[in-house]
């Protein structure tokens, strides 16, 4: 039995990566596991960076400082702009994922892409002016 | 957009699915309360934000509060978990190849559990008894 071509495979994996032919929600969905992936691996780097309140306050405090360099700050606005996005679009699957407000679709994702950026310029400059 | 629910994907039982969302929305609650603490002066104890191990120490004197962290942290690593594990499913995986992905991310966030859990004694240590 042969699968529709839209249908997950390993052998055609490859098409995740080709941005032709993809709709509106193709692309919520990508950057909802893109935004997933970089969040997953910021809470790794989170646990383990926590290991250094265990070691006391000074190591604690010196990583603290270290925090300040505007590369960290980047970083963090990266991970602040991936978790309003999942955060809101997850509001959405989880919505229609039991039904409500599916002909509206179109219309959450548009205004909590709207929200996204919002949220992203208010944090940009809170982050990088305190 | 296709006017359509979004379904869950085989592979994926729907409990595992189910708590991916709930997990979801609980997530955004508490994320919302640890960015207030962390980031605001808007509880009295935490002035500007947890800046400094004093400061962490002190917000660790309630008791409620390495409680809401622990399972803030199930939260976050079942959610991570359950949905990297989603992404390696479209990949089509092998029944026995998907036992052992099963297996390697039960570990994985066992393990990232109980370090937590850990974590958060250590920092309970640094209270005056």
């Amino acid at each position: 039995m042969s699968t529709p071509s839209n249908q997950p495979s390993s052998k055609n994996w490859y098409k995740w990566f080709d941005p032709r032919g993809k709709d509106l929600g193709s692309y919520a969905f990508i950057l909802n596991r893109i935004t997933a992936l970089g969040l997953t691996f910021y809470l790794f780097l989170h646990l383990i960076v926590l290991g250094q309140l265990a070691i006391g306050p000074e190591a604690y405090d010196n990583f603290m400082a270290m925090l300040h360099n505007p590369i960290f700050v980047f970083g963090e606005l990266l991970v602040v702009i991936a978790g309003i996005y999942h955060g809101l679009n997850g509001l959405r699957v989880a919505l229609t994922s039991f039904g409500i407000a599916i002909p509206y679709q179109k219309q959450i994702f548009i205004g909590l892409l709207v929200l996204t950026v919002l949220g992203s310029l208010y944090f940009a400059v809170r982050m990088f002016t305190a | 957009m296709l006017a359509t629910k979004s379904t869950p994907k085989s592979g994926e039982g729907m409990w595992l699915w189910l708590i991916k969302i709930a997990s979801g929305i609980l997530i955004i609650l508490l994320l919302l309360l640890h960015f207030i603490v962390n980031h605001t002066g808007l509880i009295s104890i935490t002035e500007n934000g947890l800046l400094t191990h004093e400061g962490v120490v002190q917000y660790y004197s309630n008791p409620l509060i390495p409680l809401i962290e622990i399972l803030f942290l199930v939260f976050v690593v079942s959610h991570s978990l359950i949905g990297l594990r989603s992404i390696v499913l479209d990949l089509k995986p092998s029944r026995s190849l998907l036992k052992g992905i099963n297996w390697v991310f039960g570990i994985v966030g066992v393990v990232a559990i109980v370090y937590g859990i850990w974590l958060v004694f250590q920092i309970l240590s640094f209270l005056p008894a």
